[in-house]
């Protein structure tokens, strides 16, 4: 017989007695294949306040929520807990379905039992379904003493701030004008277009990309609604969703000279690009040898051909063979490759490069039909629609592949002696793992890409990025393009290596979103932030001590009882409810709204609370 | 007969399916405002995505993903989804376009069923469930499957025995069996094509023997295998139900392949064999998993790290193109291969017990019959603005996901909130109104 031991003192704060109502997710089997779940729901049933306790095979579907809704109708129920996965994937959607039955989104608690439970003790489902009854009932505990919330409202500044004028940068800002939203574009170079226009002739529709970058440019260069920032830079930002603070940097005084802008947005969108990776010194002889280039520096080469000749040329010399290495700077091993500057290896592929190869090869075989074109890959990754012809035509074409592993790289020489100015050894696995040699007069290095940098306002949004350096969105499915800043977006490679097109799409979904965002004259913000008893608070200033967000706490003085007084005050839209302020008050006057310390107690009650053993 | 209907709506946007990239762009079009009808060919919004176990490269169960867009969907004020519906045409006029739809009788009064399945409990007609890849069978009359959106019971009339168990069963009386197909109007200002993808046929290389042994297996029948709601609850091989020990994939069995019209990468290929194998070496965790490849192509964020930690975990990629697939004794197969990277002995048989064949994309519907958008030599919706990826040929027309050319879910999804852009940018500068929200709902991230 199970038994529960309540030994927790009967909520004073709380005469009537809440009703709550407990939902146990299976997961399909996720959960239920470690976790009993019919058996926690049957423990549940006897912790004190829960007047339901049912378990779904998908809480999450709509039948589910229905459930939920229906007990709320039929059941009076007045809270609700979830035990499922992941409040970061649905706790909105619990919120959203109670908030569909006409109760306070904050009456409801989202307890974890999947990554928590079944996943982390998967070999200990005794174990899994105990941990499962303790965090339910902590959050029993918890949710029978909440009090119901209401969202923060602040006024939203119609405005979006768009940081890079590459391709990216430009469609955000052609999308959201087009739509009414003014947009300012801030670029650090002296003209738009990023990268986009030095790429030459663009895969799969070989169009110019200067050609395009101008269709993109005229788009903005036309809008009324954007103004466009050139040689210039945020160099400071501050505030939240709806009301950023940018302080923008450049020559914009009357005669040219360098002044600040000091201007209010919405919404911040992120399209601040690659870097091009750069080959380290003697990196397959780069920078040892001028014939040893990039895939930028050979686009640019290839611009500059003219003339009906049936060789390449190259510093006045006929290329009579050329070697592509793919996966330079990208694809690294540890123990291979020496990391970058950074320290960091870029174990990533960059995904463009192996079109980017083939389209050159392709160009050159069909150009200059007497240069012997080499290619050596790893893998060729020519995934995208019309990427798999330029590997046909390559072959058609006769250009050569080898096949290297990744932990073997290729080595480049140079010598000075007679014939071609460059020796290669490959270890060629499409000749059965034969070491071979090649001559060539040109190589070149298929460079990956590498994040862009934009330091001022990663450090100072705190935005996070990822293992490989981009920026780090906050669910690849779920929310592709925003990050865990509220309020900022993510547009093209600023997020991860994407050729052209996936970068307009990118940036078309950046913008869709920030439209969104400006549908309204006011945004919302969770409840969770510091309030202040006004009625305890002694204005010791101790709480300000520990704040680590600028202007979310202050002292003001106010009048009390016809004495002037110093009290806390705090700034909704700049607290982040981390609660260091409540720690910290001699006379326990500050308290973070839906997390207060009266309910932590209530889940230290219920979490030590006498449960039975879980019988499997 | 067709009944004709003076049931005609009016809606900015006409998304055309309810798969993962369809709800993805009818949610941003209705977030900014916009009214948008969403019309599917299947009982339940959620596409292909829904019926899948895990996906990478984060591991989430399928399901996880996909139901909360189905739901967000579902109760989304500005939209209305028409289930078990089809296009007819689309024609597009000076005043936005004109799409004729026809609604599929389900003989199942959608206001008066409640979902509660006492029909389906009742039948006791039986056929292969499409939904679990014909491995289980469902009733003539059923919900779609556990967490179908709606929750609504459809008769399919090719397997009912008209005997009346079910409208005896019902509480609610919603069964009707004289329902009639019906055709309605939707005028539009846009059109979202996003009808996604299917396989090409399992049998489309005869030499890999799929018509001759039930082990050869489908991609799409290893996902609803490895599912934890699947049909066995865990991996039984088809023709006996032995647990599988030596298991292999055949990649580019469908793609990549001019002699069967395929000569394009299907681009999702690599990463979910990969994905399978990952799950497969967790729930079998003695058995051998070989993936045999021409390139492994995981190019996208994460994806590379992900084909590394399944080489570490002792995955066994073999490059090799395989030539023919023969039945062996005991329902095993011996795949006949051709080693490249192997100096010496590279033309092997190997033995597996389970074959699964990486079959490729291609298109699920074909708009050129029915309406002015152009599809390109693969097949797949044209998209002829290299500045407006999602533009087709027609102004106001737009393609998401699959059915502009094969696409992971990451992209799909990325993809569909460019259309959703693209068309309210169209929309907009038409002048057309949306209704918008007072505030919007925005959330702190811990």
């Amino acid at each position: 017989m199970d038994s529960v031991n309540d030994t927790a003192v009967q909520d004073p704060a709380h005469s009537a007695s809440p009703r709550v109502g407990v939902y146990i997710c299976r997961c399909g089997g996720n959960i239920s294949d470690v976790v009993d779940t019919d058996h926690v729901a049957e423990v549940c049933r006897l912790i004190p306040g829960v007047a339901v306790a049912k378990v779904h095979t998908f809480m999450c579907s709509d039948p589910g929520q229905q459930t939920i809704s229906d007990d709320i109708r039929q059941e009076k129920l007045d809270r609700v807990v979830v035990a499922s996965c992941s409040p970061f994937l649905h706790e909105l959607t619990f919120r959203g379905a109670v908030m569909r039955s006409r109760m306070n989104p904050y009456l409801y608690e989202h307890v974890n039992i999947r990554e928590q439970c079944s996943w982390a003790h998967k070999h200990d489902p005794q174990g899994a379904t105990a941990k499962a009854i303790q965090l339910i009932s902590a959050a029993v505990g918890k949710v029978r003493c909440a009090t119901a919330l209401e969202k923060i409202r602040l006024p939203n500044h119609r405005r979006a701030l768009v940081v890079g004028g590459g391709p990216a940068g430009m469609k955000v800002a052609a999308d959201l004008a087009a739509c009414g939203i003014p947009v300012v574009v801030v670029e650090r170079s002296d003209r738009l277009g990023g990268k986009l226009p030095t790429l030459n002739r663009l895969f799969p529709d070989g169009q110019n990309a200067t050609a395009l970058t101008d269709k993109l440019e005229s788009q903005v260069q036309v809008n009324p609604k954007i103004e466009i920032l050139l040689k210039s830079e945020v160099t400071q930002v501050s505030g939240f969703i709806g009301n950023f603070e940018v302080t923008i940097h450049g020559d914009f005084g009357p005669s040219g000279q360098s002044t600040d802008i000091h201007t209010t947005v919405g919404v911040i969108v992120m399209a601040t690009g690659f870097k091009p990776y750069v080959p380290n010194d003697g990196e397959f002889s780069y920078r040892k040898h001028p014939a040893v280039v990039t895939t930028l520096d050979f686009n640019a080469l290839l611009a500059r051909q003219h003339g009906n000749r049936r060789t390449l040329e190259f510093d006045g010399r006929s290329i009579r063979s050329i070697a592509f290495i793919h996966c330079v700077g990208s694809r690294q091993l540890d123990g291979v490759h020496a990391p970058g500057p950074d320290g960091r290896l870029n174990t990533y592929c960059s995904r463009v490069c192996c079109t980017t190869v083939l389209n050159q090869a392709v160009q050159v075989r069909q150009n200059f039909p007497d240069t012997r074109v080499y290619d050596l890959h790893q893998d060729i990754r020519t995934y995208g629609r019309g990427h798999e012809e330029y590997y046909t035509d390559a072959s058609r074409a006769g250009v050569v592949f080898f096949r290297y592993h990744g932990d073997e790289p290729p080595k480049v020489v140079h010598t000075d002696g007679p014939g071609s100015p460059l020796r290669i050894t490959v270890k060629d696995y499409l000749s059965w793992g034969e070491e071979l040699e090649l001559e060539a007069d040109m190589v070149v290095l298929a460079v990956g890409m590498t994040p862009g940098s934009c330091e001022t306002l990663v450090d100072q949004l705190k935005l996070p990025r990822g293992e490989d350096g981009f920026l780090q969105e906050i669910h690849p499915k779920l929310r592709p393009v925003e990050i865990s800043v509220n309020g900022v977006l993510l547009a093209g490679t600023a997020q991860a290596p994407m050729n052209i097109h996936e970068t307009l799409a990118a940036a078309g979904a950046a913008a869709v979103k920030a439209r969104a965002m400006f549908t309204t004259d006011e945004v919302e913000l969770n409840p969770y932030v510091a309030e202040v008893n006004t009625q305890l608070c002694e204005g010791s200033g101790a709480c300000l001590t520990q704040c680590e967000y600028d202007g979310a706490l202050t002292l003001t003085e106010i009048q009390q009882d016809g004495r002037t007084v110093r009290k806390a005050r705090v700034n909704p839209g700049l607290c982040v409810g981390c609660g260091a302020c409540v720690a910290v008050c001699p006379t326990q006057a500050i308290n973070v709204s839906g997390w207060r310390i009266d309910q932590y107690d209530a889940m230290v009650d219920g979490l030590v609370r006498d449960m039975a053993p879980a019988t499997v | 007969m067709i009944a004709s209907a003076n049931n005609e709506r009016r809606k900015n946007t006409v998304v055309i399916g309810g798969g993962i990239a369809g709800l993805q762009a009818a949610l941003d079009l209705a977030d900014q405002g916009y009214k948008v009808a969403v019309v599917e060919r299947q009982a339940s919004i959620g596409g292909r995505m829904i019926s899948l176990s895990k996906v990478y490269p984060t591991l989430d169960c399928a399901s996880c993903i996909t139901t909360p867009k189905m739901s967000a969907a579902a109760h989304h004020e500005n939209i209305e989804l028409l289930t078990y519906t089809e296009v007819d045409s689309i024609s597009p006029g000076p005043h936005g376009h004109t799409v004729v739809v026809t609604r599929k009788p389900t003989y199942v009064n959608a206001e008066k069923c409640i979902g509660c399945r006492l029909c389906e409990y009742a039948c006791d007609t039986e056929h292969p469930d499409d939904f679990e890849q014909d491995l289980g069978s469902v009733r003539a009359i059923s919900v779609a499957f556990t967490n179908a959106i709606p929750q609504k019971a459809v008769l399919d009339a090719d397997y009912c025995l008209a005997c009346g168990l079910c409208l005896r069963a019902c509480p609610t009386d919603a069964i009707e069996f004289d329902q009639q197909p019906r055709q309605e109007t939707i005028h539009a200002d846009t059109v979202i094509v996003a009808s996604g993808f299917q396989l090409n046929a399992l049998t489309i290389k005869p030499q890999y023997g799929a018509d001759k042994n039930q082990n050869v297996i489908s991609p799409l029948t290893l996902e609803r295998l490895l599912a934890p709601h699947g049909p066995y609850g865990r991996v039984l091989r088809p023709s006996d139900g032995k647990i599988p020990d030596s298991i292999a994939f055949v990649q580019c069995a469908g793609s990549r392949d001019e002699t069967i019209g395929v000569p394009y990468c299907s681009r999702v290929c690599c990463m979910y064999a990969i994905k399978q194998a990952m799950l497969l070496s967790g729930s079998l965790p003695t058995a051998d998993i070989t993936i045999y490849y021409m390139d492994i192509r995981a190019f996208g964020k994460g994806y590379e790290q992900f084909y590394q930690n399944a080489k570490a975990m002792g995955i066994n990629f073999v490059r090799g193109k395989v030539s023919k697939i023969d039945s062996a004794d005991k329902d095993d197969l011996l795949v006949h291969v051709e080693l490249t990277e192997e100096a010496q002995d590279c033309v092997r048989k190997q033995r597996h017990d389970l074959v699964v064949l990486a079959q490729g994309m291609i298109p699920q519907w074909n708009p050129t019959a029915s309406s002015p958008v152009h599809i390109g030599r693969d097949g797949f919706v044209a998209t002829p603005d290299a500045g407006s990826p999602c533009s087709t040929n027609v102004p106001g027309i737009f393609v998401a996901g699959t059915a502009g050319g094969p696409k992971d879910i990451v992209d799909s999804i990325a993809e569909a909130g460019a259309a959703a852009m693209e068309a309210g940018r169209y929309l907009s500068m038409r002048g057309a109104s949306s209704d918008s929200p007072r505030t919007v709902a925005l959330e702190l991230m811990a």
